[in-house]
């Protein structure tokens, strides 16, 4: 009889329960949209700190366990198509991919290192350790952080080109917001930065892995297979970096601009290591106190 | 101790969570944490389900980019739509289970996208797509992990396993026991 008061009991709280529950979730959201998305938040900071050891530990073994099931599925393939040979062609098969895999990394190690010859700035290279949780987002989490020496808005490149900025920091991990995101902008021009006027910036476009680049001029020459940089006037990436390459225009007119869209010179969907650059944007000068909109009162 | 094994699958689930999206980005569509919230629901412990409802939610909000609290909110929010739909419904049937997954995934995946785009944080990911391939995957795998988690937590699949070797004797008869 106890036990059936208990029931009923629990089931006439559980309504003042999940009230109590969801009042304290919309006080927590509340409280974090107040944010604005640069800032840094503590709560994040801690729990980044508490989850970067599982993630860099499942991303210590993804290697391993990819290049495994890997194998399986390769193994499988090649045990139906010549049975009597698997096992030597397993083996042979085998070394090859170590290999490959062993030469890609090393290309893309070697890009990585390039990378600071042709830009001149310091870097940080990292390991991409997890995507977003609530795949929601277009958002990478990397295994450096600012004990590194990484702070809000730098920029993180790979070989092939930008790959975005950094969001939010704790000691040893960053969040990083990539260029297809929504809310990710740059300046960027077409061709040459000394050689074109068609300038513009680029916005991403979500999930279709894609960049739009806005507000270039319809007068100016724009064509499929162009390269876009970044101009640095953005005040996160420096000037020159690769953004990607056009591959659809809509051409403009004198009053409307192109159309365009770009594909990333990063591949963002094979994303394993990646380089922060360490990158503080110059100081914009203060205006000058002569100008006619500078209010003289305070003098 | 329920409770230890509830938190025991609930850190499983979140690591999982966590850790397999960087492994192969389609595996973040299966949303585990979702799947043992869904389990306790049915097993009708209002309180453990909207406890562990709030938890999972705040603990993968917290390390992503959209708002802390949207996924409590809609975990929680779905636990409870569960749980009394179990308590008034025999969702006892394995069966059952599998549209049960795949309105809490609908349920869930609404519910944090509506908080989103009603506090000025539009997702990146088109909703339909998004929505879709996690209903297909949740489902699919939560299907699996349901039979898992009622195969090692409930008492009855527990007695189940215990009493299976008395029956297996029992049909043998006293003359084949006596003869070998």
């Amino acid at each position: 009889m106890a036990a059936i008061r208990t029931q009923k009991e629990i089931r006439q709280r559980a309504p003042i329960w999940l009230g109590i529950l969801l009042l304290t979730n919309l006080v927590i959201m509340a409280v974090d949209a107040r944010d604005s998305v640069t800032r840094q938040r503590l709560l994040r900071v801690w729990v980044q700190a508490l989850v970067s050891p599982a993630q860099s530990l499942s991303s210590g073994a993804s290697g391993a366990s990819t290049s495994f099931f890997r194998e399986i599925v390769n193994f499988r393939q090649t045990a139906g198509e010549n049975e009597r040979l698997k096992e030597d062609l397993a083996t042979a098969q085998l070394d090859l991919r170590k290999a490959q895999q062993a030469n890609v990394e090393n290309e893309r190690l070697k890009g990585l290192l390039n990378l600071k010859e042709q830009t001149g700035y310091d870097q940080v290279a990292a390991r991409v350790i997890a995507r977003d949780s609530s795949i929601w987002f277009n958002t990478i989490t990397i295994n450096r952080g600012s004990s590194s020496g990484i702070a809000l808005n730098m920029p993180v490149v790979t070989g092939g080109g930008i790959v975005g900025r950094v969001i939010a920091l704790s000691p040893w991990t960053a969040q990083v917001m990539m260029v297809t995101d929504e809310k990710a902008a740059a300046g960027a021009i077409v061709g040459q930065l000394s050689g074109s006027g068609a300038l513009g910036s680029v916005r991403g476009l979500g999930n279709s892995g894609l960049i739009e680049m806005r507000y270039v001029s319809g007068l100016q020459n724009v064509e499929v297979g162009n390269y876009i940089l970044t101009t640095g006037q953005d005040g996160i990436y420096p000037p020159g970096l690769n953004v990607g390459e056009v591959v659809q225009v809509k051409p403009g007119t004198a009053t409307q601009p192109h159309q365009i869209l770009i594909r990333p010179g990063a591949k963002l969907d094979q994303l394993e290591e990646v380089a922060v650059l360490l990158y503080r944007p110059p100081q914009r000068a203060a205006p000058e106190q002569t100008l006619p909109n500078v209010d003289k009162t305070k003098k | 101790m329920p409770q230890l094994k509830i938190a025991a699958a609930l850190a499983v689930a979140i690591i999982l969570q966590l850790s397999l999206g960087g492994i192969w980005p389609p595996l973040s569509y299966i949303d585990f944490p979702l799947v043992v919230v869904v389990y306790i629901a049915l097993q009708r412990h209002a309180w453990h389900a909207l406890i562990v409802g709030t938890i999972a939610g705040l603990a993968i909000d917290a390390p992503s980019r959209g708002l802390i609290g949207a996924g409590g909110f809609s975990k929680t929010l779905t636990a409870y739509l569960i749980y009394i739909a179990a308590t008034r419904v025999n969702l006892e049937n394995p069966l059952l289970r599998i549209p049960v997954l795949a309105a809490a995934t609908l349920i869930d995946s609404a519910i944090y996208f509506f908080w989103h785009r009603s506090l000025g944080y539009p997702p990146s990911m088109p909703f339909m797509q998004t929505i879709s391939y996690r209903l297909i995957g949740t489902t699919i795998v939560g299907t699996f992990a349901l039979y898992l988690l009622d195969s090692l937590f409930t008492e009855r699949a527990r007695q189940r396993r215990t009493f299976a070797s008395r029956r297996k004797g029992a049909r043998r008869g006293p003359s084949t026991l006596r003869r070998r």
